[in-house]
């Protein structure tokens, strides 16, 4: 279903990194597009660029998704056009 | 006061302040706490603490405890399945299981005074504390390092002779206590200070400090020979108690149930296990049920503080107020194994303010303390401390009132952080502004008096949390839910549950189940309770209105599409549907066997959404110029928090940080001599407010409602800690044209402080 959504309707969103993210996994590169219509897709297409660093964004992040903030769900979806910024994933007392 | 914004849905039970579910059980001495928990055949064990800061273990002789008579069983920290060296999990609170299972037990290495190094288990406690004395620990006493610039200096002892920063390309080759540097940047930090009109660089220092809950860490566990094991502990998090506690022993999940006691206050302290495996482990070889309850010493000895900090802060501002350009060096004690709230402090820096040029570095330090744990706001009051102070300064510099330069500055939905996406919520500026309009704000001051401000930001949390509702046969409602009550969320959860179904408060029990009886639930902490939990209670509601629509239809013989649920009452849509009278839960309840069974729905979260928190305060103090002690005069502190689902929970909230806040700011403090041992390891020494040391705190509730939650819930447990201590320090100045730069600002120091001044 995620799947055929994203194939059906393809769209573009704006992925972001923190420097952190960036500096260990994707060679300083921050800012990404890509076409997803779920945080599932946008996980998936991550993945591909830089393999395995989707399990890592699962682990490690929580997403701004045009600054709302989310844990990372996949079905959550992601409007086209939208940001979604990985951010580290925060705890608190 | 509470201040409503954008708030118009009109609410009949949120929003109201009922008696607490479980408040007469809590006073009449009924309510079960951890060390409240006894079972027949049950054991006592007591733990050995090294008395050395930093220390090899050489070996460990337990044949004489061993051989005391009602002595039945000695473990050391090699009793302990091995971990695996790993961090897991978000970078913030990554968990490394080789050092959490050393935590629990020193094995080649006591790190701190007070770290355990064996526990006994004996059939009463004095056998158990006669024994712990018979254990025989041979030490190589190592150099220690406590301050946290101590323990990066290059000559350093170290206390992992193979620790190398993380977070830095590339790695360095030679050790340090320097566990990990980050960095978070936006835009051009040289140029912003250029283009500043005024700035200002300070170094600061913050004191280590405790929770201060009452109530000591405390359980009961019993390792059945089935393999089935139970624990009853006090805690912010069951489910987090059974993860650790199996992960540490090797033990499947669905093995370990684990109940919760009522909680003594943890304000983050409890949200990491201690004693829970210690006790455990020991019922697993002796066969009977063991209890261990830590001291108060136990508790300051070797539990975890919050970090102490070694801070520089730069800021700059063009003469009209607005900030260009901040900087943070943010340097924290993690305490003996990595971990420290820097990230959260390096985030939250500059959170409240719309700057365009913006660093933060931190670095995370290792050093011969216990291990930090989270406390309120987890770093966010530390990086505060030295920004609102700074902000303070700058303000005095460019003739500007305190407020109106935060005013100036503040973020609002759309604007950057510091860390790179937008916020999506307003709520800081509501907070200034109704301190600015405040009728004590303006008003004059006496001699030796002085007024301060400062702001604070926390994140809030979301997550994941599982409620269950079921209506009893009268009709009746019980909700349960896996969220540890710490601040009064039962009662919370009720009113939301109420206020949803259209029952009054009364109808509802409300209920916290054990890890058996309810999906996961995630900590009670991060402020995100009423919020993820709230909401998912709100979600098994709704599903069961549409549970009782269903069944209400089946009494009518119409489609469920016809009937509608309007204040506790299935009614149907329209004159349509047939002339029937409404009917109650009480009369649905009635028919449930024939309509199809027990009525009930479990509904569980990830929840997204969450919205920050913002808080505002100012105080007035007096300080004796004699003494230098600070008397707090007013305190009023202003929250945005959504929405006040219960109004007087939120003000306990806020009253509850505040008082935490000036206990950090005048007085609370770890002493330790010169061998490294500490020297308060108790409430008279180690001075928490009270009473008399506190003024009447005026909680002003804002009210912007966070469009995602059903109720506008944001989030108030954290963001009132993080101002005080800086309101608290610019106050002291405001009265005696004194910097204070340290933590606690106790009587000793501001009266060197007003005697350099004056010299």
């Amino acid at each position: 279903m995620l799947k055929m959504l994203d194939t059906v309707l393809p769209q573009t969103v704006r992925v972001m990194l923190t420097g952190g993210f960036s500096r260990r996994y994707t060679n300083g590169v921050r800012e990404f597009v890509v076409q997803a219509t779920t945080v599932r897709g946008v996980l998936r297409a991550m993945n591909e660029l830089y393999p395995g660093l989707g399990e890592h964004l699962e682990e490690e992040t929580s997403i701004a998704i045009d600054g709302v903030i989310h844990e990372v769900v996949y079905t959550q979806a992601v409007p086209a056009g939208c940001e979604v910024f990985f951010i580290p994933r925060i705890e608190g007392g | 006061m509470t201040t409503h914004q954008n708030s118009t849905k009109v609410m009949k039970v949120v929003g109201t302040s009922p008696v607490r579910p479980d408040g007469v059980q809590k006073v009449t001495g009924v309510a079960q706490y951890g060390a409240d928990y006894s079972l027949p055949g049950m054991l006592w064990s007591q733990i050995l603490r090294s008395p050395h800061a930093h220390a090899n273990i050489r070996s460990i002789n337990v044949d004489k405890a061993r051989a005391l008579p009602g002595v039945k069983c000695v473990i050391i920290g090699s009793d302990f399945p091995e971990q695996a060296f790993d961090y897991v999990g978000p970078e913030r609170v990554a968990v490394n299981y080789w050092h959490m299972t050393r935590n629990i037990m020193a094995r080649e290495k006591a790190l701190y005074e007070g770290h355990a190094v064996a526990a006994v288990a004996a059939s009463t406690r004095a056998i158990a504390e006669q024994a712990i004395k018979l254990i025989e620990v041979d030490y190589e006493i190592l150099p220690h390092v406590i301050d946290v610039d101590d323990a990066m200096a290059d000559d350093a002892p170290l206390l992992y002779p193979d620790m190398l920063m993380r977070g830095v390309d590339p790695a360095p080759t030679k050790p340090s206590n320097v566990s990990k540097r980050l960095e978070f940047k936006v835009g051009d930090l040289e140029a912003g200070f250029a283009s500043a009109d005024e700035v200002v660089e300070m170094s600061f220092k913050t004191a280590p400090v405790h929770q201060g809950y009452i109530e000591p860490h405390a359980c009961l566990a019993r390792y059945g020979a089935d393999g089935q094991c139970e624990l009853w502990s006090s805690s912010q998090g069951h489910f987090v108690v059974r993860a650790y506690t199996a992960k540490l022993l090797n033990i499947n999940l669905s093995n370990l149930l684990v109940h919760p006691a009522e909680i003594g206050g943890g304000f983050g302290g409890k949200t990491v296990v201690y004693v829970e495996p210690v006790a455990l482990l020991l019922s697993r070889l002796t066969g009977h049920p063991v209890k261990i309850m830590m001291s108060r010493e136990d508790v300051f000895k070797a539990t975890g503080p919050t970090s102490g900090s070694s801070m520089t802060v730069k800021i700059g501002v063009k003469k009209d107020g607005k900030i260009v350009a901040a900087d943070a060096l943010l340097k924290f004690q993690a305490g003996a194994f990595p971990g420290s709230p820097v990230m959260n402090a390096a985030m939250c820096s500059f959170a409240p303010y719309e700057i365009a040029n913006t660093r933060a570095v931190g670095f995370d330090v290792v050093s011969n303390r216990p291990k930090s744990a989270a406390y309120r706001a987890p770093g966010s009051p530390i990086s505060a401390f030295a920004v609102e102070s700074v902000l303070d300064v700058l303000a005095t510099k460019i003739g500007m009132d305190p407020l109106e330069l935060r005013l100036k500055n503040a973020v609002k939905a759309g604007s950057p952080t510091s860390w790179g996406p937008k916020h999506s919520h307003d709520g800081f500026a509501e907070t200034i502004q109704v301190l600015l309009d405040h009728p004590e704000y303006k008003k004059p001051l006496g001699k030796n008096q002085g007024r301060g401000v400062a702001s604070g930001f926390w994140f809030n949390g979301g997550g994941e949390s599982t409620a269950s509702v079921h209506i009893n046969e009268d009709g009746t409602v019980v909700i349960a839910t896996g969220s540890m009550d710490v601040g009064g969320s039962r009662a919370s959860m009720a009113l939301m549950a109420a206020e949803t179904l259209g029952v009054p408060y009364e109808a509802v029990r409300s209920t916290v189940a054990d890890t058996a009886s309810i999906g996961y639930n995630h900590v009670t902490g991060g402020s995100r309770v009423t919020f993820a939990t709230g909401m998912v209670v709100v979600e098994a509601c709704n599903k069961i209105i549409d549970e009782l629509r269903l069944r209400a239809a089946l009494m009518w013989d119409v489609d469920v599409t016809g009937v509608v649920w309007e204040d506790g009452f299935a009614k149907p849509a329209d004159k349509s549907v047939g002339d029937f009278a409404p009917l109650s839960l009480k009369a649905i309840a009635a028919k449930r066997a024939v309509t199809g069974g027990p009525i009930g729905v479990e509904s569980s979260v990830n929840a997204g959404g969450n919205a920050p928190g913002f808080s505002t305060q100012f105080c007035d103090v007096e300080v004796d110029p004699d003494t230098g002690k600070v008397t707090v005069l007013r305190f009023v502190a202003a929250q945005d928090v959504g929405r006040a689902i219960h109004p007087k929970y939120v003000e306990g909230q806020i009253h509850g940080g505040v008082v935490q806040g000036i206990g950090w700011a005048l007085n609370e403090e770890y002493i330790y001599d010169k061998n490294g041992r500490l020297s308060n390891a108790g409430f008279l020494d180690y001075r928490i407010p009270v009473a008399s040391d506190l003024p009447m705190i005026e909680a002003v509730i804002v009210e912007v409602p966070n469009p995602l939650h059903p109720f506008g819930v944001k989030g108030v447990g954290e963001a009132n800690i993080v101002p005080p201590m800086a309101a608290m320090a610019n106050a002291i100045f405001n009265a005696t044209g004194c910097r204070m730069t340290e933590l606690p600002m106790s009587p000793p120091k501001v009266l060197a402080a007003i005697d350099a001044k004056n010299a």
